[in-house]
């Protein structure tokens, strides 16, 4: 390897503009062929049977997202103009491109059915609008007594009607968000127009953060620039390191765009752990590359880099295959989102790894090192005996280090416990910004702006015309709705023949209940298909009535939201089971769930595969099972903390803040290789320990925290994002990297001292 | 009586209206070929047993079977369904009064055995679906020609049979079609193919006549299927064991009979 390197290296500029054409290849590619998905469904695994089934149950009953439109007037909404705009507004949206004309649900559409003395009248609210003040008073009175549109379509308090506009799940882009939000606009005036809905939030979502990212990683990379310069003292040092970076980066990309695979927003973390880990190589090599300079005041460039590349090559590969294997341990993900993010991102290192080999070496070939004035070695002199202290007094308050560690690492583990996943979208935005607040007016006004969907399955048709499943469903639905604050709404088959019944016995409160017969509710069921719109009715039961779906509305599309409502809707298992009836979820919502859950538990799995196989590794590098082990500690400790703090600060787990774990493993595996390496290689040469300890601490000790310093500095940058989850990433991130740095310096060096490895056969 | 009052006129009509054309050279005009199928003579009453089959977008079938009895009298069509199957719905019966002035709305009745009572059901338009679905009473009963403006588009041959393309645009604005273009088979005045436009200009659904029988002279389609072009639905409807002029007491379409059932 040593040998390749070296005669690579005969021909720095040939090798220099290779990498360069290669790059600019690279980036072509990725300037024209990348693309970003943001429909959330290609995210998730379409076998998975979960998804599978809730996609079944979703064509079934056409369960599909709604944007939701809502209009208030302060004083009513029974009055001429808002009426007007209601129809008028009801219309333009059925005639967007992206909106089928049936799937717009609004005042103007719905259909009243009301009991009369001798029958039933099935009429619309209003087809023309009403003008005259008896007209208005007499639609008033018709929404207040029918309850399957009273505080459904029309708010309790009367100012505030929505119109529900469904859309298929691919349809969203920022085009189409501010045609409505233009279209809306038009219709403001005393009337103020809201748009929420769970299509607005995902999607807005799916473009926000990649957005958002797209802006900050510039200024992440110009923080990284000036820290850089600032540690290194070297323009070239700096400059080349950070080229390491970006080329990494344009590589993942250029290579994801030759394969056609889009940009997901878990991609935008690619870049991210590409600009931690990359540095590492960089800041090493020229560590290393000073100290040597120090020594040899007179050395040539080639006599430098051959050093260099003697004594760096190894723990530069050796960082490099672990953390690829620990990126590629994530393609036993089942989200393909993650084993695209887990295969390019163990890529993108495996390129850096590359570039720190040939770019670096190459470049001092060619442009020369950064002289440093005999003065500094002077003061690198007095600064030296820093790290010598420092490596002392960790050996000397050895009971503190170690009790400081088991005290960290106690309060983690609790903390651990308190961490929670969220599969919210909605608690990704800020918490005054319009999303929220336009979803927080509706939630006040309806019963919801989430969903989810209950799917009773029958062992046999028409089952769901019996009055016993019937009853059930009703009580169910009247337990989650008293029950639970957070549940506004619940929708099913029941609520339509406890209207018929009441509608058929003359409007009276007491007939407000299921009828009591099997026929009797197949005869309602037939007069409802002859004479309403019988498309509703395929959205709570299917066309053999054997399936029925409920539909329970949520005020927050929170996990814990989520899960109170299917736990209370557990409950009545057992009842249903006793009539053969089967219950599953299904909906948006409830897949986001389970998604997040599988993110979770495979970043889980791939966590504890990749430890397992980087000990193996280590084990094997240093021929010495014991250094796998103490390798590992540094992982460990990260993994622990970073998610211990989470639960702490109640930072719930979410498909960007579980993937941070990977960060752990990558940078503490750096940071554990690079100072065993050259702990080892110090036992060798001296022989003596407080020499290999003192020694090894000013060189690794060293290039560990000039890196961690240089990352922690530039993703604090993010804290100043618009995107709270990038907020959190990058506070989570630098306490990754800061405890990477310390669980290496203190516990695992205490580690490498108690064990007396590599001194065993002295 | 009335119709064939109607007929008769219509009948002296055709005869003037073809020496005009042998006189003037002119076409047809868009409206008179939709009264023609309008005026065409039909039995006083029938009975048949209906079949209908329901089926939605993904191929799931329901079929139902009615018996039904019509009958026109003093300016009203009057009918009654009775269903027979599925089980559960057993003796449900359904009545209609259809008008034929224009403007008068249909008086209709729902007798539901389970509830034991008969209910008037009363409803905007003549909009609403007649059993579910794709059929609503306008399609199924005439439609007053005089409620829309009719234009000949192109004559055309559909199975073998050359026919009149007519356009016809309703006169008032909130009516449910825009637009419907109809397939009048030429010299026989039946409907062979119906096309429905939605408010906003778009093809809704599309009817297809597929056979017609001829009992005592009058023809009587006998298989049609609605297809919505929008949800993917479809209804055939099949009549079966027609028979006409039978004679149907006039008090067969009351409130009692209802009750009483088949």
């Amino acid at each position: 390897m040593e040998k390749l390197l070296n005669k690579l290296l005969r021909f720095p500029k040939i090798m220099m503009l290779v990498l360069l054409v290669i790059s600019v290849a690279f980036f072509m590619v990725m300037k024209q062929n990348s693309r970003m998905e943001t429909d959330l469904d290609e995210y998730m695994p379409q076998d998975h049977s979960a998804f599978v089934y809730s996609d079944k149950m979703e064509e079934v009953f056409d369960i599909k997202a709604g944007i939701i439109i809502a209009i208030e007037n302060e004083d009513n909404i029974y009055h001429t103009e808002t009426l007007q705009k209601i129809k008028d507004l009801t219309k333009a949206l059925g005639k967007m491109e992206e909106i089928d004309k049936s799937a717009v649900t609004s005042l103007y559409t719905a259909d009243n059915i009301i009991g009369t003395e001798d029958g039933m009248d099935i009429k619309a609210f209003y087809k023309s609008v009403p003008k005259t003040a008896e007209n208005l008073s007499e639609l008033q009175n018709k929404v207040r007594s029918n309850e399957m549109v009273f505080g459904r379509l029309v708010s309790e308090d009367e100012t505030v009607s929505i119109i529900i506009a469904e859309i298929e799940d691919d349809v969203f882009t920022q085009e189409f968000y501010n045609e409505i939000l233009t279209l809306v606009k038009s219709f403001e005036g005393k009337e103020k127009l809201y748009v929420a809905g769970s299509p607005i939030v995902e999607g807005t979502m799916a473009l926000l953060g990649p957005k958002d990212m797209k802006k900050m990683v510039p200024i992440v990379l110009l923080v990284i620039l000036i820290v850089l310069l600032f540690v290194m003292k070297s323009i070239k040092n700096t400059f080349f390191t950070l080229l390491v970076v970006v080329f990494s980066v344009v590589w993942a990309f250029g290579l994801m765009a030759a394969f056609k695979i889009p940009i997901y927003a878990v991609s935008t973390m690619i870049p991210v752990m590409l600009i931690a880990i990359g540095v590492a190589d960089g800041i090493h090599l020229y560590s290393h590359l000073d100290l040597f300079l120090q020594k040899n005041p007179n050395a040539t460039k080639k006599e430098a880099v051959n050093d260099m590349i003697k004594g760096m090559w190894k723990p530069v590969v050796m960082t490099s295959v672990t953390t690829s294997v620990g990126f590629f341990s994530l393609l036993t993900s089942e989200v393909y989102p993650i084993k695209y993010f887990g295969l390019f991102t163990a890529f993108g290192v495996s390129a850096a790894m590359l570039f720190s080999l040939l770019l670096i070496p190459a470049a001092i070939l060619v442009f020369g090192f950064t002289k440093r004035k005999p003065v500094s070695d002077k003061n690198i002199k007095n600064k030296i005996p820093f790290a010598y202290k420092f490596a002392n007094g960790v050996i000397k308050y050895k009971t503190i280090t170690l009790f400081l560690t088991i005290a960290l690492v106690s309060v983690s583990l609790f903390g651990i416990t308190k961490v929670w996943i969220n599969s919210s979208f909605l608690d990704k935005f800020e918490k005054n910004s319009d999303i929220v607040l336009t979803d927080r007016f509706i939630n006040d006004h309806f019963g919801g702006t989430s969903m989810l969907n209950v799917i009773l399955e029958a062992d046999e048709k028409g089952k769901m015309k019996s009055p016993e499943v019937l009853s059930l469903m009703s009580e169910m639905q009247q337990t989650i709705d008293s029950k639970l604050v957070v549940v506004g709404n619940t929708f099913s088959l029941s609520d339509y023949l406890k209207r018929m019944n009441k509608v058929m016995h003359e409007d009276k409160e007491e007939f407000d209940i299921i009828p009591d017969t099997q026929e009797l509710i197949a005869q309602y069921l037939l007069l409802y298909e002859m004479s309403g719109d019988p498309d509703n009715l395929w959205k709570v039961v299917d066309y053999n009535y054997k399936i029925a779906n409920i539909t329970i509305q949520l005020k927050s599309d929170n996990s814990k939201a989520i899960n109170s409502a299917i736990a209370e809707v557990e409950n009545f298992r057992d009842d249903f089971q006793k009539l053969g009836v089967k219950i599953n979820f299904a909906g948006s919502g409830y897949k986001a769930l389970v998604f997040t859950d599988l993110i979770l538990e495979g970043q889980i799995k791939s966590l504890v595969m990749s430890l397992f196989i980087i000990i193996i590794l280590l084990s094997f590098m240093f021929k010495n099972f014991r250094a796998g082990l103490i390798g590992s500690v540094p992982i460990v400790t990260t993994a622990v903390i970073g998610f211990g703090v989470m639960g702490l600060l109640n930072i719930p787990l979410s498909t960007t803040t579980a993937l941070i774990s990977s960060i752990a493993i990558g940078i503490g595996i750096d940071y554990a290789v690079h100072f065993i390496e050259r702990y080892k290689i110090y036992a060798k040469t001296t022989g003596d320990k407080q020499k290999t300890m003192e020694g090894t601490m000013h060189h690794s000790g060293r290039a560990i925290i000039f890196n961690a310093i240089v990352v922690i500095a530039g993703f604090m940058v993010l804290l100043f994002s618009v995107f709270p989850p990038n907020r959190s990433l990058g506070a989570l991130v630098s306490l990754n990297m800061f405890t990477s740095f310390l669980g290496t310096v203190t516990i695992m060096y205490l580690l490498l001292y108690k064990t007396n490895l590599f001194f065993g056969k002295k | 009586m009335f119709k064939e009052t109607k007929s008769k006129i219509a009948l002296m009509l055709l005869v003037l209206f073809t020496f005009g054309t042998v006189l003037s050279a002119q076409k047809i005009t868009g409206l008179k070929i939709i009264e023609n199928v309008y005026n065409r003579p039909s039995s006083v009453d029938q009975t048949a047993d209906l079949t209908m089959s329901l089926i939605n977008s993904r191929g799931d079938k329901r079929v139902r079977e009615i018996k039904q009895f019509l009958k026109d009298s003093d300016g009203m069509e009057k009918k009654i369904m009775f269903f027979v199957a599925p089980a559960d719905v057993y003796n449900t019966s359904f009545m209609n009064w259809s008008y034929d002035k224009a403007g008068k709305n249909d008086d209709q009745w729902i007798y539901l055995p389970a509830l034991k009572r008969v209910k008037r059901i009363s409803s905007d338009s003549k909009s609403d679906y007649f059993i579910g679905y794709d059929f609503t009473y306008d399609d199924l009963g005439d439609r007053q020609p005089s409620a829309d403006t009719h234009k000949l588009l192109r004559e055309e041959e559909i199975d073998g049979e050359m026919c009149y393309v007519v356009e016809s645009t309703s006169k008032e604005d909130e009516y449910m079609y825009s637009k419907t273009i109809s397939w009048i088979v030429k010299d026989k005045w039946i409907g062979k193919k119906k096309e429905f436009y939605d408010e906003d200009d778009e093809l809704l659904k599309i009817l297809t006549v597929k056979e017609s029988v001829i009992t005592k002279d009058f023809i009587v389609i006998t298989l049609s299927v609605m297809q919505n072009i929008q949800s993917g639905h479809k209804t055939i409807m099949k009549l079966g064991n027609v028979k006409v002029d039978t004679g149907i007491a006039d008090n067969k379409f009351t409130e009692r009979m209802m009750k009483r059932g088949m």
